[in-house]
């Protein structure tokens, strides 16, 4: 599937990143595509397109404060995590997500 | 996996503040391994302020967990008093106690340092770089274990 997403964090120096990349390499093992725009102390980066919103089979928004933009993916479907559970268990996450959707991981 | 070119960890390197890595810090707890961290930055004149910037530290700690897993914790803070935002790295002797996502103790202490005005900054970038460095798998455990400057640019280089 594709799984698009923003990560987020207070401080926006460190935990929005490797947020981030744990997301994006858990999902490229599971066989998915991803693109993940990252909100920190040096601005957006990797920003959503609204083709990436548009083609996007579900939303994960890691962050421990409100986003900007959030009003982007009225009518998707959007799972709400803080950034501590995506750098603890990216993996497990993203198979109850794959779980809730009825998607099985694609082979790599 | 994209690796990062040779020019680029170089750049890494640029944002560690070598006079406040130490692989061997001897500290009882989290309170004395965070002082003689912050003590390292003030004798080096990154932070004009080792209390107050001990105070912002706290705060962003009170927030949340810095301790990643692994063995990591990446304590920061933004502060006024941060002369020169850099990255400063200690491996602990023995482990210590933290709040960490798995509940394990922390071994290597990595403190981000940042200006408040330094926003947009090539430095901040760089910390962006290296946070994205510790997801990668191996990193973490390879830092534990790290007891040279050759072998920490190394590993936080890609």
């Amino acid at each position: 599937m594709y799984i698009i997403g923003i990560t987020a964090c207070t401080a926006g120096i460190a935990h929005t990143y490797i947020a981030k990349e744990k997301l994006v390499l858990a999902a490229k093992e599971r066989g998915h595509r991803v693109k993940i725009e990252t909100q920190g102390t040096i601005g957006v980066e990797d920003e959503l397109t609204k083709d990436d919103i548009r083609r996007a089979d579900v939303v994960i928004i890691a962050a421990d404060i409100g986003i900007k933009g959030r009003e982007r993916f009225e009518g998707k479907k959007v799972v709400n995590v803080p950034t501590e559970m995506v750098i603890k268990s990216p993996k497990s996450m993203l198979e109850k997500i794959e779980q809730k959707l009825g998607i099985q991981a694609a082979a790599k | 996996m994209k690796l990062l070119m040779e020019d680029e960890k170089m750049k890494i390197g640029e944002v560690i503040n070598w006079n406040a890595v130490d692989f061997d810090l001897e500290a009882a707890d989290k309170a004395e391994a965070l002082e003689k961290v912050c003590e390292m930055l003030y004798r080096d004149g990154s932070i004009t302020s080792a209390e107050e910037f001990i105070r912002d530290v706290y705060l962003r700690e009170s927030e949340g967990h810095t301790g990643i897993g692994g063995g990591i914790a990446i304590p920061h803070g933004k502060s006024e008093v941060v002369a020169r935002t850099c990255i400063s790295i200690a491996r602990l002797k023995k482990p210590i106690a933290w709040e960490t996502v798995d509940g394990e103790p922390v071994r290597v202490i990595i403190l981000f340092a940042v200006g408040v005005r330094d926003k947009n900054s090539y430095f901040v970038k760089l910390m962006s770089q290296v946070a994205r460095m510790l997801a990668r798998p191996g990193v973490c455990e390879q830092l534990t274990m790290c007891t040279s400057q050759q072998k920490l640019s190394e590993i936080l280089g890609g």
